[in-house]
Order: C-alpha cells, then sequence, then structure tokens
C-alpha cells in the first residue's frame, strides 16, 4: 500500500498513467454530457408551474453539487502536501482551486438566472445558501491570490494547504444551510422512482446523467491542467526533456 | 508512518475538528439572525419588535388574494397553517406568485396589524412535476395544496 502510494507521488508515474486513461475519460465525458445536455435541456418535460424554466436547474444542480467536491479534493491534497511533501499533491490542489472557482462561478450565475425568474430576484444577501456559495467563490479566490503572493513555491504550497483545510468547514455550512436555516433556496430534491409522484423518474435520472457528466469533465480537466503543471515543473528533469525531444 | 508525520497529521486533524466545533456553536448561536425570514407564528408570538423592518415568510392563503381593478395594489393572508398574517402590497408580484404558493415579503407591520411589504418573491419548493402528473395527482384528488415551504416550522 505504501509503495503504491508513493508511487503514485511520483509526477512520471501520473503522467504517463493518466495519459492512458485520458481518452476513456474524455470519451466518457463525451458521451454522458451529450446524453445529459440533449435530453436535459432540449427533451426534459416542463415543470408545471415552471414551464421550461425548470431545465435550467438540470445543469445548475450538476454544476453545484460538483463545486462542493473541490475543498474535500484539496483538504486530501493539503494534508498529503503537509505531512508527506509529495509534490504532485500540491499540483492538483493549485489546480483544483481555479477548476473550482470557475464552478463556483457558473452555479452561482445559474442559480441567478433561474432566481430572478421564479422567485424575482436574482440575489438575496439574506440566503445563507447563496451567501455560503459565494463566500466558497472568494474562498477560492482567496487561495488562488495566496498562491501567486508567495514568491517561494514550497511556502506558496503550505499556506495553500492550510487555506484548503480550513476552507473546508464551508462545503458543510453551503450542504445544510437550507436545513439549518430557512431561506429562499429550496431544500434537495428527494430522489423518487414513482413515475406518478412529484420529482418523478425522468427528472433525477436526467440530473444523475449531467451529475456523472460534470464528474467527468472536472476529472478531464483537473487530469489535464495537473499534466501541464508536472512539465513545466519537472521541465528539467531527464524524461520530460526525452518526452518533448521525441514528439 | 514515521513520527513527525504521524504529529503533523495530528496536528492538521486537531485543526479541523476544532474548527467545526467553533463554527457549529456560532453556527448555533446567531441562528436567529441566519434565518431569512419569520414565520407568522413568530410574528403572532411577538418575536419581532414594533416598527422593525423584517422579512416574513409562508404560503399564501387559498381564496384570499384580492387584486385592486385600477392600479397595482393586492391584498392577501400568507399563513403556516398555524398563525396568519395579512399582507398589503403594491407592485409587480413574480409569476410563480398564486394561492397556495410560498412566498417571502420584506416591509413592516402597521398599526392596524397588517404587514406593509415593500418587496415580495415567491420561494419554490423541492417538487418537480410535469403537467401530466400534475393533472394525474388532482383527479387522484391529491392536489398540492399540502406543500409547505421548507424552513416554515
Amino acid at each position: 500500500m505504501w509503495v503504491w502510494f508513493s508511487k503514485l507521488g511520483s509526477p512520471k508515474w501520473f503522467y504517463e498513467l493518466s495519459g492512458k486513461w485520458l481518452p476513456w475519460l474524455i470519451a466518457a465525458m463525451v458521451i454522458f454530457m451529450a446524453i445529459g445536455l440533449v435530453w436535459g435541456l432540449l427533451f426534459l418535460p416542463p415543470d408545471y408551474q415552471q414551464g421550461f424554466t425548470s431545465r435550467i436547474l438540470i445543469v445548475h444542480v450538476a454544476v453545484a453539487g460538483t463545486s462542493l467536491a473541490f475543498f474535500p479534493l484539496m483538504f486530501v491534497a493539503g494534508t498529503i502536501t503537509l505531512v508527506w511533501r509529495m509534490k504532485l499533491a500540491d499540483m492538483v490542489a493549485k489546480n483544483a482551486a481555479i477548476l473550482g472557482a470557475w464552478f463556483s462561478f457558473v452555479t452561482l450565475a445559474t442559480g441567478s438566472l433561474w432566481g430572478s425568474v421564479m422567485w424575482g430576484t436574482w440575489w438575496e444577501w439574506t440566503d445563507s445558501r447563496l451567501v455560503s456559495m459565494l463566500f466558497q467563490l472568494f474562498l477560492l479566490l482567496g487561495v488562488i491570490s495566496l498562491r501567486s503572493a508567495l514568491e517561494d513555491s514550497d511556502t506558496a504550497a503550505k499556506a495553500c494547504a492550510l487555506l484548503s483545510i480550513v476552507g473546508c468547514i464551508n462545503v458543510v455550512i453551503i450542504k445544510y444551510s437550507v436545513e439549518w436555516w430557512n431561506t429562499l433556496h429550496q431544500v434537495s430534491s428527494p430522489v423518487n422512482m414513482d413515475a406518478s409522484s412529484p420529482n418523478g423518474p425522468e427528472f433525477w435520472i436526467a440530473t444523475l446523467i449531467m451529475i456523472v457528466a460534470v464528474y467527468l469533465f472536472l476529472s478531464v480537466s483537473l487530469i489535464l491542467s495537473t499534466r501541464n503543471e508536472i512539465l513545466e515543473r519537472e521541465r528539467k528533469a531527464q524524461w520530460v526533456q526525452d518526452l518533448v525531444l521525441k514528439s | 508512518m514515521k513520527p513527525h508525520r504521524r504529529k503533523k497529521l495530528g496536528i492538521i486533524l486537531f485543526i479541523a475538528a476544532g474548527l467545526s466545533v467553533a463554527v457549529g456553536f456560532t453556527a448555533y448561536a446567531l441562528k436567529q439572525n441566519i434565518n431569512m425570514f419569520y414565520t407568522p407564528t413568530q410574528v403572532a408570538e411577538g418575536e419581532v419588535g414594533a416598527g422593525q423592518h423584517f422579512r416574513i415568510g409562508g404560503m399564501v392563503k387559498t381564496g384570499t388574494v384580492l387584486g385592486a381593478p385600477d392600479s397595482l395594489k393586492v391584498n392577501f393572508v400568507t399563513t403556516d397553517f398555524v398563525s396568519d398574517v395579512p399582507i398589503q402590497y403594491e407592485g409587480i408580484l413574480p409569476d410563480l406568485f398564486r394561492e397556495g404558493q410560498g412566498i417571502v415579503a420584506e416591509g413592516e407591520m402597521d398599526a392596524a396589524g397588517v404587514f406593509q411589504a415593500s418587496r415580495v418573491l415567491a420561494k419554490h419548493d423541492e417538487n418537480f412535476m410535469s403537467p401530466e402528473v400534475k393533472a394525474a395527482l388532482d383527479a387522484a384528488g391529491a392536489s398540492a395544496d399540502n406543500h409547505m415551504p421548507a424552513g416554515t416550522n
């Protein structure tokens, strides 16, 4: 187990292994994304009250749910950086912060779009779900700027790791904000297989396909950007120079 | 695992656990401040001070919406099925506003006990239905009237 663990930490090993995985992941992403978007945005039945506006939520729910994965991911990567000093973990964490900020932004944007039509407002400062999500965006922007503010990359890695570990608690607040406090934002819709009651199978299966598609998109983007990061940081290593000369 | 790594891991877990407890207590202490709105029952129990600007959240009681024919004035009653609060509002209502629907209104109580709203927002619950399912449910007699907005408890 420890051999495998330290092997995974080797950038070269990760670069080679991820190169084999990528085509499969990209293929799966394209398939799920195509099914999810075409079905969710073009064929899903409208909600009886919201009309076709409800289709925005297929994208919103998938992106919002996935955006909550970034801090736990950065928590794990940060812990590995601090405890085991694994370089690869920091490379993943760096790109996860940037991707996470985009995911949070898209969550807020699609939510506002839906809210402006259904609620009659695109933003409410008093809603704890909305504000805690905005806080996640700011935290991620904070992690990104902390890294660029510190010149020594080792210090930057440690500082970002610590901020990611501390910031992880916000995910719990986002998740349970709608249950702990009363908010304008609705609670999560329950999973339901019964076609004759609210939230029937077609709504949540379409959402599930989008969630899988967005998670695959996350994986592909993170692997691609981490591979770039490896090439940049290991540019003096022999295997990277061989790779460049070969291509 | 080497001792110095074990120690570092311990410190990280301690920070994470300590922070969770601290945030948990803070959130609990701020419970009422973080709530977006008061329920009609809380208003009836006098939890809101006189003259205070606040938000109230509940359902639009069926059969209480009265619109003026020559202006945008509208009167309705909001309820959490325990207490009722009458609301007066002048302005454009969100499309989702209708009887039996959850709303959040912002404003203050007047001397007559009517909530003078300066803003009315529609609240949607977690239920999504296609028109076919809605029609089938109505036909079966299970109308959507028992949909309580989340948090109205």
